[in-house]
C-alpha cells in the first residue's frame, strides 16, 4: 500500500486515533469499529512500523501502540490559542501527511492563495526538511511540524529573526515545565547541547518589495527508538526528557504560535534588540572553542560574542575579531580530553 | 588592482613629465613606463605569487570577490545580501537553472542563506542565463553579481 495514497493515509489516521490511548485493541475490533477489512488494517499497521513506530502484537490479544501518539486535532488547538493568537491566525490547516509543510507553505504563497498568519500542521511527513535538504525525522502523531506564513513589508526587519523566534520556542517549552533549554546560533534549539529542534525560514519576495516569510519549526516530541540510528547527531526529544509528563501534542503547539505570534506582531518595530538578552542567556558556547563550517571553509576560534544583527563573533586564533551571517557552529573537541 | 585606476596612472603619467614610475600596493605592483617612441606607454603588470598562506581573517573578511563587474555585458543579478550562495532546494537536487537556460521574471535563480534564512532570488527580468558566477555554497558580499540574463 502506498505510504501517501489518500485511503491509506486516512487508514492509518482511522488506526492511530484508536491506538493513540495506548490501549491493547484487536484486529477484529478495529477493523468493525473504523469500517475497515481485516487486509486493511494489517497494511496500515505494517505502513506505520515502516515509519518507524513500533505497533506491538499481544499474542491472542491484540495490538498496542507503547508510543506517545497524539494525532493533530482543531478543537484542542483552538481552546490552547490566546485570543491574539486567533486574531492573527488567518486559517489553520491540518494535514494528516505532508511532504513538507514549509514546502507546502510556499507552494502556496507563491501561487497568492495563502494569507499572512496561516499555519501549516502535518500529523507526519514524508520528506521533511532541515536546512538545506537534511532530512527530519517524521514519524506520524509524534512530533512537531509546524509552518507559519507571515507577510513583513520590509525583508530589512527580518534581521536576526532566527534567533528571536528561538527564544520563543524556548519560552513556550518553559511554559510546559522543560527545564535546561538552550539555543545554538542561529537556530538550534537544544537541551544539555543536544538537539531538540530546529527552525528553518524561508523567504521568497522582491528586493525592495515586501516579503512573504514561511517559518518552520521541528521539534522533536517523541523519536521512536528504531528511528534514533538514522540520526547523525547528539540528539533528545521531550519523552526522553520529561516521560509521561511531557506536554501534550496540541497544547504545545498552541503554545508555540502563542509566544511567536506576538513577537512577529511586534518585530519589525522592534526587531531583535527585544530579544537578544534572552537570547544570549539561553546560549551556552559563549568563550568556547568552535569551528565555524562554511561548506568547504573551516573557521577555528573562540565564539566571542553574538553582534546586534545576530551575527556570529569569533576570535580567531590571530586574535582579530570577525562576524559571520552563516555557518554551522561546532564545538571544538577539548584538547584536555584524556583520548 | 582596479583597471580604471591604472588607465587614470596612464592619463597622468602622459601629460607628465615623469618616465617611468612604479607603485606597490599590497601584493600588487606596477610599473608605467614611458618612451619617447612610437608606443605611447607600455604597461606592465606584476601579480606578486601569494607565496604565504592565505591567513583565516583574511578569508572570512575578503570571499574571494573578482571584480567582474567591470566585463560584464547583459543585465546583471546582483546578490541582495551578504549570505552562502546556493544553486539548488537542497544539496544533490538539480540546481534551479543551468547555463543557457530561459527564465521568466520571477522564476527562482538561486537561494541565499543569511542566520538561516533561506532567501530565494527570483529573476527581475526575462532572458537567458549566459553566466553563472559564483560556485555553490560559495559566500556572497551584498551586491556581488550572481547571474548574467540576456
Amino acid at each position: 500500500m502506498p505510504l501517501d495514497d489518500a485511503s491509506a493515509i486516512r487508514a492509518r489516521q482511522q488506526v492511530l486515533g484508536f491506538l493513540s490511548d495506548n490501549a491493547v485493541h484487536s484486529g477484529h475490533e478495529l477493523a468493525a469499529t473504523l469500517g475497515l477489512s481485516h487486509s486493511a488494517v494489517q497494511a496500515t499497521l505494517q505502513t506505520l512500523e515502516k515509519l518507524g513506530l513500533d505497533v506491538h502484537a499481544v499474542p491472542g490479544q491484540g495490538y498496542h501502540l507503547p508510543h506517545p501518539v497524539e494525532m493533530l486535532d482543531a478543537d484542542t488547538l483552538q481552546r490552547h490559542l490566546h485570543p491574539l493568537s486567533r486574531t492573527h491566525i488567518g486559517r489553520l490547516d491540518l494535514h494528516p501527511h505532508l511532504d513538507s509543510t514549509n514546502t507546502r507553505l510556499m507552494q502556496q504563497a507563491r501561487a497568492g492563495t495563502a494569507c499572512s498568519g496561516q499555519v501549516c500542521l502535518a500529523d507526519s511527513q514524508g520528506a521533511g526538511r532541515g536546512r538545506m535538504g537534511r532530512d527530519w525525522i517524521s514519524p506520524p502523531g509524534a512530533n512537531v511540524y509546524l509552518s507559519l506564513l507571515w507577510q513583513f513589508e520590509n525583508p530589512a526587519s527580518l534581521t536576526g529573526l532566527s534567533l528571536a523566534l528561538g527564544v520563543a520556542v524556548a519560552r513556550a517549552l518553559q511554559a510546559e515545565h522543560l527545564t535546561g533549554v538552550n539555543l545554538k546560533w542561529p537556530n538550534d534549539i537544544l537541551w544539555q547541547d543536544k538537539k531538540l529542534g530546529g527552525i528553518l525560514i524561508e523567504a521568497t519576495g522582491t528586493v525592495g518589495g515586501g516579503c512573504q516569510v514561511v517559518i518552520g519549526l521541528g521539534l522533536n516530541r517523541y523519536i521512536p527508538p528504531r528511528l534514533s540510528g538514522a540520526i547523525d547527531q547528539a540528539f533528545t526529544d521531550l519523552y526522553r526528557i520529561q516521560g509521561q509528563a511531557m506536554p501534550s501534542r496540541n497544547r504545545l503547539i498552541a503554545q508555540i504560535l502563542n509566544e511567536m505570534i506576538p513577537l512577529l506582531v511586534s518585530y519589525p518595530r522592534q526587531g531583535l534588540a527585544a530579544w537578544l538578552d534572552e537570547w544570549k542567556t539561553l546560549h551556552h558556547w559563549t568563550g568556547r572553542e568552535v569551528t565555524l563550517i562554511q561548506g568547504e571553509r573551516h573557521v577555528q576560534g573562540v565564539l566571542e560574542n553574538i553582534s546586534g544583527q545576530g551575527l556570529l563573533i569569533l576570535r580567531t586564533p590571530e586574535g582579530t575579531l570577525h562576524e559571520f551571517g552563516s555557518g554551522d557552529v561546532r564545538l571544538k573537541r577539548s584538547a584536555s580530553a584524556p583520548f | 588592482m582596479d583597471i580604471r585606476k591604472i588607465k587614470k596612472l596612464i592619463e597622468m603619467i602622459s601629460e607628465s613629465d615623469v618616465a617611468e614610475i612604479e607603485i606597490h600596493e599590497g601584493d600588487d605592483s606596477l610599473r608605467i613606463s614611458r618612451y619617447s617612441s612610437v608606443a605611447p606607454a607600455a604597461v606592465q603588470v606584476v601579480q606578486a605569487p601569494v607565496s604565504q598562506p592565505m591567513a583565516v581573517s583574511q578569508a572570512a573578511s575578503e570571499p574571494g570577490v573578482e571584480s567582474t563587474g567591470d566585463k560584464l555585458t547583459g543585465h546583471i543579478v546582483r546578490s541582495p545580501m551578504v549570505g552562502t550562495f546556493y544553486r539548488s532546494s537542497t544539496p544533490g537536487a538539480r540546481p534551479f537553472v543551468e547555463l543557457g537556460q530561459r527564465v521568466g521574471e520571477g522564476d527562482t535563480l538561486c537561494i541565499i542563506e543569511a542566520m538561516k534564512i533561506l532567501n530565494q532570488i527570483e529573476a527581475d527580468k526575462a532572458g537567458v542565463i549566459t553566466k553563472v558566477l559564483v560556485e555553490n555554497a560559495q559566500p556572497v558580499e551584498y551586491n556581488q553579481p550572481l547571474f548574467v540574463i540576456e
